[in-house]
């Protein structure tokens, strides 16, 4: 008898409920909804979200001047304003690179440790302890770079890139507004790159 | 009466110094800062000489090893001939060996290398880890010749 | 009877196998380097190392990477770029085994990635006429928290992963060759 009833409950409804059931069971925790889930983690690596013309076009500039080391210092200067602490400068190849902490939604306690981390390094080896702490507030992190390029005799072009809350900033605002303090810190008038 | 106020006490001045004692920091060892024996003894097996010119090459032979053998590499120092590496004990990830090896040039045509390994927080002494490292970085620093 | 089974089953899961691998043996050539190193390495015909450093920070930059470390007297660069590791058919696998365990089991999932590119340039010939570009993508996952009976397995477990995809390793050194105008040679 027990057989037979089991046939009729395994219909593809039950067994597509029962599913449904196994995925909401779980309860996952407020930070962890608020990744974005994909079934393949991996295409992250390829994914490229400046492929979009609107963003692209936003994260470009070309300036008519050839002085380097002025648009180094105006792009710093422009860094330091909006309280970003640049971490990496190489004249040479053109590329600064920045981070900061942004307070967009209301903290839950401070743990002024979490800002010291510094991922590259394969953690600060706590075997035993699994400090969650620094990935709690990885929501606050945002990340930019620009590199400087000299495009034919007479231009340089500058390409910025921003990360937040592990996506890269696709909307172009941010970007025009960068750049609007960079205009004004160089007293040029920047171009859209086509 | 006063016989419990003895025995209370009496507890808690016992309670008081054991937490007391707690508190005291340990002191600090006289060669805290000293080379230990076992040190000096892999000191000899950290180290190789090369008869190498080309000092900047060489810095680059070693990144090249050490992204052959599954390194992470966290920090490049050219004027200091310094490279800093790590990687999982695979397929083990709660252990981790670090590296840090250092290019010194000694006269125009020969320079030292050593290698620093660390097997989470204790230095490796095992000769044998140097020379798989040594016998790695040889190929590597070889393969471009010419 | 079953419930054995899947303690079983579970655990050898969760736990994997805490095998310990010498130091010794990490710091030896497999037989796979070879391959790996002629995935991840071209050669461009070109004597202007720089332009190269600079030309694949603009290509890493355009797939969402951001600079971290560059130090161009050796021709090092690394980029990385965090996003997250969620996958639905991770959770759909917890979900079964939170049933098949009878509630007893919450396997943790992956959360949070960091996605790494270390790139190094060499020059292969005395005359510096030929460089050599190496590129690594790695990986590095941490997981959620889980439970395993009365166990609490706190959040952070970690584990590295290379990429060992050469199709992404080719897509990588045709967009430089197309920055740099030159053709990208295998080694």
């Amino acid at each position: 008898m027990a057989p037979r009833t089991l046939r009729h409950a395994a219909t593809p409804g039950t067994v597509g409920a029962a599913l449904l059931c196994a995925f909401l069971i779980q309860g996952c925790s407020p930070y962890e909804t608020r990744h974005q889930n994909q079934w393949n983690s991996r295409d992250q690596i390829w994914l490229s979200e400046s492929s979009q013309l609107k963003v692209r076009a936003a994260q470009t500039r070309a300036f008519d001047t050839t002085d380097r080391r002025r648009m180094f210092e105006a792009i710093i200067s422009t860094m330091q304003d909006l309280d970003f602490s640049v971490e990496l400068l190489d004249e040479e190849l053109g590329i600064i690179s920045g981070k900061k902490f942004i307070e967009a939604e209301e903290s839950q306690g401070t743990d002024p440790t979490y800002l010291l981390y510094r991922p590259d390094t394969l953690l600060l080896l706590t075997r035993n302890i699994h400090a969650w702490g620094p990935f709690q507030h990885r929501s606050n992190l945002v990340r930019f770079t620009a590199t400087i390029r000299t495009r034919g005799a007479s231009q340089l072009i500058v390409r910025t890139s921003a990360q937040f809350y592990l996506q890269a900033v696709e909307d172009p605002g941010p970007y025009q507004q960068f750049f609007r303090s960079l205009e004004q810190a160089l007293f040029l008038q920047g171009r859209s790159v086509e | 009466m006063t016989d419990k106020r003895c025995i209370i006490g009496g507890v808690v001045l016992l309670v008081g110094s054991l937490l007391l004692h707690g508190c005291s920091t340990p002191e600090t060892p006289k060669d805290l800062l000293a080379p230990t024996d076992a040190q000096l003894k892999i000191r000899s097996m950290q180290t190789r000489t090369f008869d190498v010119t080309d000092r900047n090459a060489a810095i680059r032979g070693v990144i090249a090893s050490l992204q052959d053998l599954g390194f992470i590499i966290e920090r490049a120092n050219e004027p200091l001939g310094l490279v800093t590496a790590a990687r999982f004990a695979e397929p083990n990830y709660y252990d981790v060996i670090s590296i840090t090896v250092t290019v010194r040039q000694d006269t125009k045509s020969r320079l030292t290398i050593r290698a620093n390994a660390i097997y989470n927080n204790k230095p490796i002494d095992d000769p044998k880890v140097y020379q798989n490292f040594f016998a790695s970085l040889e190929r590597s620093l070889f393969l471009t010749k010419g | 009877m079953i419930r054995i089974a899947v303690c079983l089953a579970s655990l050898a899961m969760l736990t994997g196998c805490v095998t310990h691998t010498e130091p010794a043996e990490l710091l030896q050539l497999t037989a796979e380097t070879p391959k790996h190193r002629a995935m991840q390495t071209r050669f461009f015909e070109t004597p202007n190392e720089k332009e190269l450093l600079s030309a694949s920070a603009a290509v890493l930059q355009d797939l969402g990477f951001q600079v971290e470390e560059s130090v161009h007297e050796v021709g090092f660069l690394r980029a990385t770029k965090e996003r997250s590791a969620r996958e639905y058919g991770q959770y759909i696998q917890r979900g079964l085994l939170l049933i098949l365990s009878l509630g007893k089991l919450l396997n943790p999932v992956d959360l949070h990635q960091k996605i790494a590119a270390g790139l190094i340039t060499r020059p292969l010939n005395q005359a510096a006429t030929k460089q050599e570009v190496r590129i690594v993508f790695y990986r590095i996952v941490w997981k959620s928290d889980g439970q395993v009976d009365r166990q609490y397995i706190p959040p952070g477990q970690q584990y590295m992963e290379m990429i060992r995809d050469p199709e992404i390793y080719q897509q990588f050194f045709a967009k430089l060759s197309k920055a740099v105008f030159l053709e990208a040679h295998t080694i």
